[in-house]
């Protein structure tokens, strides 16, 4: 009876090492994704073909990519893994590469004397930027899983947002504003980098942040009517549902509930693939909350919280008091037009209260 | 052995168990992602229905600048199965980039990267100028990167153009023309990049193998033409043609040689091959840099250019040739204004401007 008890354990044992061996030897192909769930682009709009669903030649200049951006520490990341959580668009992790192209883009264009050379060359703005899309598309379709949206997250690729609207007239944008001294913030406490950036003072952090967003916001509000939509991270966190119907409207999508409920997609198939490297992977692995709204607060220095309106003017434009800590979050100031923006700080220079 | 009840159902939930536990293990072992077309060639579409993809016949012309890769591509040009044109100048600096991304670990893969970077450049090449059978590229340091372009491109080969250094040197410096890195105030100072940046390249050249990269020597090209463009044509698996010996007369023309106006060898070019250039460096050498002449540039003496002759014997001329160069001393070949190119702007003096490359 023993004899044979022991034999039997033996056995199980034999069985179990063997297939730990086995699968961990082979590996194991990652499921294939829900087919009843997604449809690719090119299935949709140009009918099947036996061309692979990853062959750039079906994704031209009228792919409608969504290119979702920002400063840092704008809640960049929580919009792409929300998006993500829908299951007809695919984002990804921040490529890294894009922005750099599209910066050294930017450089060949400013200088006069180096597009009389490029043209000579018959490398006019019309093969480049054949270059640059082609290049793009390569990054985005290759990064992860197809998808009938695809989508990229690079924070500051929207500085090139014009552009970017010009070489992908059907792409949608989607600027993701914050209260700047949360943002800076995050920034310092965090220690997250950004180049030309000196951690050690929110005096400069907060000036080079106005700077920064006033550029892609101003792009954002030149983009040809109905591309780019602003959101504002405060906005999102506090009425999530409200806000994703807004966006899935602004970006042609269907309702999918799934978007609310993202962290219960994160790591899988179709859902949200997060990055090991990033810094907000931590914080988007929960679910939407409010916990990093007013972290700021008692954190800036009184010198700077003095002169906030001057040092950060993207601050009251943007409609966050300079002089409120906290602003009411859940009851925003409107964003001032442009236009009324001038008047605005002609009539506060005249009458000084 | 009897089979009892008990122990068929030990049996099973055994069973069972074994199971339950290889679905748990595999979800929690890594899976492997399905490749996505793992050899697909990269395809663009360039323009009108023209679509180039990354196995094309493709040729690389490069080199240290001032080493005659200007002369050997518009000669190709002439060739009607072949089209360089101009230097694009960003198809070395998207490499240049790419190398700085080489160490990134997180964001795209290697895989990706590669294939985006291969569509750039596609488009550039193929973009730039009109189709031909072989498409052909010069940017003088991109030969510096032939093993990446090689993998990018498994139908691609490379054109070493090779000279004597102090020739090189003494041409940049003279004409002023500004090469990165290279201190134009100081025959030492580039004569040492020139020998490191030779040494880079005909490494790589080296590694790419014989039969896609070949080394040509400026002076043998000047000297010896016919032979050397019927070696260089057979490398590159094409028919002779006569024209790539009188590249000067499809300066301009459809299908043939297209000149930029603001490069700077676009004035020597334009004249029929000739030996003028060849030994116009010797007596401009400052004498400390003659005397060290080995320890700065070693690669003189391992190409085979004796370091302590000046110059050395480059060989002798063929006839048909040696006519060239003596028409062009007695002035027979001053800039054609009208076959140029039909720009509409003005042209560049022969003596060169001072203008930057």
């Amino acid at each position: 009876m023993r004899g044979q008890k022991v034999s039997m354990l033996l056995g199980c044992a034999l069985l179990c090492s063997a297939s730990l061996l086995y699968l961990g030897l082979s590996g194991i192909d990652c499921p294939p994704p829900d087919h009843a769930h997604r449809h690719t682009w090119a299935d949709a709009h140009l009918g099947s073909t036996n061309q692979s669903q990853a062959s750039p030649i079906y994704y031209g200049e009228d792919t409608p990519l969504i290119f979702i951006g920002g400063f840092p520490r704008s809640g960049t990341t929580l919009m792409r893994a929300m998006l993500d959580a829908h299951n007809a668009v695919r984002c990804g992790e921040e490529t890294r590469v894009i922005p750099r192209l599209l910066a050294m883009r930017a450089t060949w264009s400013r200088s006069a004397r180096e597009r009389v050379r490029l043209d000579e060359a018959g490398v006019t703005d019309q093969v480049l930027d054949s270059a640059v899309r082609a290049f793009l598309l390569e990054v985005i379709i290759g990064h992860g899983e197809p998808a009938a949206r695809l989508c990229n997250k690079d924070p500051f690729a929207l500085k090139s947002l014009s552009y970017l609207a010009r070489i992908f007239p059907q792409a949608k944008f989607v600027l993701m504003l914050r209260d700047g001294r949360a943002t800076v913030h995050s920034m310092i406490s965090r220690k997250v980098t950004i180049s030309g950036f000196d951690l050690t003072s929110y005096r400069d952090c907060l000036t080079k942040w106005s700077r920064a967003v006033e550029g892609m916001y101003s792009q954002c509000q030149g983009a040809p009517e109905g591309s780019c939509l602003p959101v504002r991270y405060e906005q999102l966190v506090l009425h999530p549902e409200v806000e994703m119907r807004k966006l899935l409207s602004f970006l042609g999508l269907p309702w999918d509930p799934a978007v609310l409920h993202h962290e219960d997609l994160i790591g899988k198939a179709g859902g949200v693939s997060l990055s090991k490297v990033e810094r907000s992977t931590d914080q988007v692995v929960n679910p939407v909350n409010t916990d990093a709204l007013s972290k700021w607060v008692g954190h800036i220095p009184s010198d700077v919280l003095r002169e906030m309106d001057d040092i950060a003017p993207m601050l009251a434009r943007l409609g966050y008091d300079p002089l409120a800590n906290p602003p009411d979050y859940a009851r925003p100031d409107p964003i001032i037009a442009p236009n009324n923006y001038t008047l605005l700080k002609r009539t506060e220079t005249l009458h000084p209260s | 052995m009897r089979v009892s009840a008990r122990r068929v159902l030990t049996g099973l939930l055994i069973l069972g168990g074994i199971s339950t536990l290889t679905q748990f293990l595999r979800f929690c072992l890594p899976c492997r992602q399905p490749s996505q077309g793992a050899g697909e060639p990269v395809t663009v579409l360039v323009r009108d229905g023209w679509r180039v993809s990354s196995d094309v016949p493709l040729v690389f012309v490069g080199g240290v600048p001032r080493s005659g890769t200007t002369l050997m591509r518009a000669m190709l040009d002439a060739h009607p199965a072949v089209r360089c044109g101009e230097e694009t100048r960003v198809v070395p600096r998207i490499l240049g980039l790419k190398l700085g991304w080489a160490a990134e670990k997180e964001g795209v893969s290697t895989k990706v990267l590669d294939r985006a970077v291969t569509a750039f450049l596609l488009q550039i090449i193929a973009g730039h100028g009109e189709p031909a059978p072989l498409l052909c590229n010069k940017d003088p340091f991109t030969l510096k990167s032939a093993k990446y372009l090689a993998h990018l491109f498994p139908n691609s080969k490379f054109l070493l153009m090779l000279r004597d250094g102090r020739a090189a040197v003494y041409s940049m410096i003279s004409r002023r023309v500004t090469i990165g890195g290279f201190d134009l105030s100081s025959y030492r100072d580039c004569l040492a990049k020139w020998s490191r940046a030779t040494q880079a390249m005909l490494t790589q050249c080296t590694q790419v193998g014989s039969k896609r990269c070949l080394a040509v020597r400026y002076e043998r090209l000047v000297l010896h033409p016919r032979s050397t463009l019927q070696t260089v044509l057979k490398f590159l698996g094409l028919p002779w043609h006569e024209g790539v010996l009188h590249h000067e007369e499809a300066i301009g023309k459809p299908g043939g040689v297209s000149l930029s106006k603001t490069e700077r060898s676009t004035d020597q070019v334009m004249r029929p091959v000739n030996l003028d250039a060849l030994t116009r460096w010797v007596g401009h050498m400052p004498p400390d840099v003659m005397a060290d002449m080995d320890a700065i540039a070693p690669m003189l003496g391992r190409l085979g250019y004796d370091p302590r002759a000046n110059p050395p014997n480059y060989g002798q001329s063929d006839p048909q040739f040696l006519n060239n160069t003596q028409r062009l001393l007695r002035g027979d070949f001053k800039t054609p204004v009208a076959s140029l190119h039909q720009k509409g702007r003005p042209l560049m003096s022969i003596k060169g401007s001072q203008t930057e490359r």
